[in-house]
């Protein structure tokens, strides 16, 4: 009974074969566009000299609410078209989604970073993918594609397309907004010392910019983890990881294996300073982490000496295990960091606040970040590296994303109901 | 010192208590699993135990647990069957709830097995309350689309043998809008917290692309289907892809050679 009901079904959708370029287009005409643009942008990316020019405010609004101008009234003028509903209809999106797909997957592929070389890569544009000519055409056929099948779904406005209107419009206004803002996007470094007050921030070449904003340090906390074992090759330097766990936190009197040792913490200072044969528990600048351990081989003989990880003005001390390996104190890892700052803003005002990871806070249109230190220094830096940043677009991409959100939660209430078959 | 040292074994103390509450109460649950009313009381009142050690810990704490290790599994171990059961209010999925239960007891047994973990800090990006949701939405979506693919594997085996039938592709897509569901929330909530902690939404850490191109491919497929609900092989074909794609992200970007400049590879983390 079921066969022959599933039969007839598979053949009623069983799509006629046309020639390709004859109306309506479909799959074939989609993905060939698609191709067609890629190949385009490859073109551009090779022959044309790279730039690192963004587009910044005005002429990024300007643009854009031409765009968005401009795809409404084609929305209107061309609603009964072919070409209109070729350009919102699904083949089209699917073949410009894979198209996209494949750039970024390159992308997850090779690492994103500027190079010196000039292979194949730089030439392409595939090591700086999101700058790339292929990248952005695709970006804004996308754009257009999506922008017209937002405006069909909304005019005439069906209350049960609700979802789809939400999650199909937050889409298209992340993008825009996210595409648009990232000329205007300023993301800034400040090195503040303690005690001081800064009012210089530079970009990631070295450039120096006057902020609007000044910062005083007064004082830079760190916490920190205690450093770890770790058996290093001796003639390499390099982590030696046979087996798992490779590091293993030191405490006092803690007994452990590493690899094929029995390790037995006897003394543990979180500062100290060497004197004579052995550690002593300090708190001078620059005090390092010091530890006395013993330590038993495979071969059941009995190795006994201090370790230390030093710190800038002290020297770092192993253990020989043998002439292959040696034990050593990894440089303890920061637990949290934070700075107490004060800022100026140019009228006058006066303001305190704690920066630590997670916790920006924003100051005259400016979020600043607690972003790292002096790693040289360790719990003994009196630098404090924050990261100050300018997105004026950013409320229009979050508009999007909770968008989005709703719209993704509509969709598990909703699940496959939603589709008419 | 003594007080700490009392703090300590009262918390540790209710701590089983509230593991071998919540475990007996959904064996009770699993037992009951055809009494609709009593499984799902049962559920909740395990779901109240946990919340109220939350809440316990919060107050003797004096600050929200989100800065260790063990917290964190904790508040997994809460949303799981939360989640797990809204989706059961609204789908009737039996295996997803005693999935997400049978899972947040294996965060509570880790806590228990492992005390030390509540004394392990979290390396600072991590310590946000971001990173709870973030997980536990991404949990759910991962379990939602291997299912799919699941039933992509067995549609593919019927419509070899012609004997496809239409409930299964129906099942397929349901499960795909769930899992894509929470995988946009997913990705939505990572860029908050990226706002929030590195100063962008959006920096194409490999790990963000992959997450990315896992998007992209369910989002074909959704598209596909609905255009062509009579077609199922190619669908079933994406399905299948979109899943090997979803594994890449999920174990193999730390092998790629984009990784070494993730922000998502923890190896070094404490």
């Amino acid at each position: 009974m079921k066969k022959n009901l599933t039969k007839p079904y598979y053949k009623r959708y069983m799509s006629i074969k046309k020639p390709i370029w004859q109306q309506p287009w479909g799959y074939a005409e989609s993905f060939t566009i698609s191709f067609g643009i890629l190949c385009v942008g490859f073109v551009l990316e090779f022959v044309l000299p790279k730039t690192q020019s963004t587009l910044a405010f005005p002429i990024n609004l300007i643009l854009g609410a031409s765009l968005f101008i401009l795809l409404v009234l084609s929305h209107f003028l061309l609603r009964k078209t072919k070409i209109h509903a070729f350009l919102s209809g699904i083949p089209l999106t699917i073949a410009l989604v894979a198209a996209l797909s494949v750039l970024v997957i390159l992308m997850g592929i090779l690492p994103q970073v500027p190079s010196s070389q000039n292979g194949l890569i730089q030439q392409l544009g595939l090591n700086q993918m999101t700058g790339s000519y292929p990248f952005l055409m695709i970006n804004l056929l996308l754009l257009i594609v999506l922008g017209f099948v937002s405006l069909r779904k909304t005019f005439p406005f069906k209350l049960k397309n609700w979802g789809f209107v939400c999650s199909h419009w937050g889409l298209w206004i992340v993008i825009f907004a996210a595409g648009l803002g990232s000329g205007d996007l300023l993301r800034l470094k400040m090195d503040v010392y303690e005690n001081k007050v800064e009012l210089r921030s530079y970009d990631d070449n070295k450039k120096y910019y006057e902020m609007p904003l000044a910062i005083k340090l007064k004082d830079f906390l760190i916490d920190e983890f205690n450093p770890k074992l770790a058996v290093v090759e001796n003639e390499t330097g390099s982590l030696y990881e046979a087996q798992k766990p490779s590091m293993i936190m030191i405490e006092k009197d803690l007994h452990c294996n590493l690899q094929s040792w029995k390790i037995h913490v006897e003394e543990f200072y979180m500062t100290s300073g060497r004197a004579g044969d052995r550690y002593y528990q300090l708190a001078d600048f620059g005090a390092a982490p010091a530890a006395k351990v013993q330590v038993i081989s495979p071969q059941t003989d009995t190795l006994q000496g201090w370790i230390s990880c030093g710190s800038f003005n002290r020297p770092h001390e192993s253990l020989k295990l043998n002439d292959k390996f040696s034990l050593v104190m990894t440089v303890p890892e920061p637990k949290r960091f934070s700075s107490e700052v004060t800022f100026f803003t140019p009228d006058g005002n006066k303001q305190d606040a704690i920066l630590e990871v997670n916790k920006p806070v924003t100051v005259n249109g400016w979020k600043v970040y607690q972003l790292s230190y002096d790693d040289k220094m360790g719990r003994y830096s009196d630098k404090s590296i924050l990261e100050v940043v300018r997105d004026p677009w950013q409320p229009y991409v979050y508009l999007g994303i909770f968008m989005m959100m709703i719209g993704a939660i509509y969709m598990f209430w909703k699940g496959r109901e939603s589709i008419s078959d | 010192m003594q007080v700490t040292l009392t703090h300590h074994t009262m918390i540790w103390s209710n701590f089983i208590l509230v593991l071998l509450s919540s475990s007996l109460l959904w064996l009770l649950a699993f037992l009951f699993y055809k009494k609709e009313f009593l499984k799902r009381l049962f559920i909740l009142i395990g779901i109240v135990c946990i919340g109220s050690f939350i809440a316990f810990l919060w107050v003797k704490l004096e600050r929200p647990p989100l800065r260790t290790l063990g917290e964190t599994r904790l508040w997994y171990a809460f949303f799981l069957p939360v989640i797990g059961l809204i989706t059961y209010w609204r789908w009737r999925f039996n295996w997803m709830i005693f999935y997400s239960l049978g899972l947040s007891l294996l965060f509570l047994g880790i806590n228990y097995m492992h005390p030390e973990n509540f004394s392990k800090t979290l390396m600072p990006a991590l310590q946000s309350p971001w990173f709870v949701p973030h997980v536990v939405v991404y949990i759910f979506a991962y379990a939602f689309l291997a299912a799919s693919s699941l039933v992509a594997v067995r549609g593919l085996y019927q419509h070899h043998y012609k004997t496809l039938d239409r409930k299964v592709m129906l099942m397929a897509d349901n499960l795909v809008y769930l899992g894509f569901a929470f995988l946009s929330l997913g990705l939505l909530f990572g860029a908050l917290w990226a706002k929030e902690a590195w100063g962008h939404y959006w920096t194409w850490d490999p790990k963000e692309t992959w997450a990315f191109i896992t998007w992209l491919g369910y989002l074909i497929y959704i598209h596909r289907r609905h255009h062509m609900p009579g077609k199922f092989q190619s669908s079933l074909w994406i399905l299948a892809l979109a899943f090997v794609i979803l594994l890449v992200c999920w174990f193999g970007v730390n092998y790629l050679p984009s990784a070494q400049f993730s922000v998502h590879t923890y190896s070094q983390a404490p």
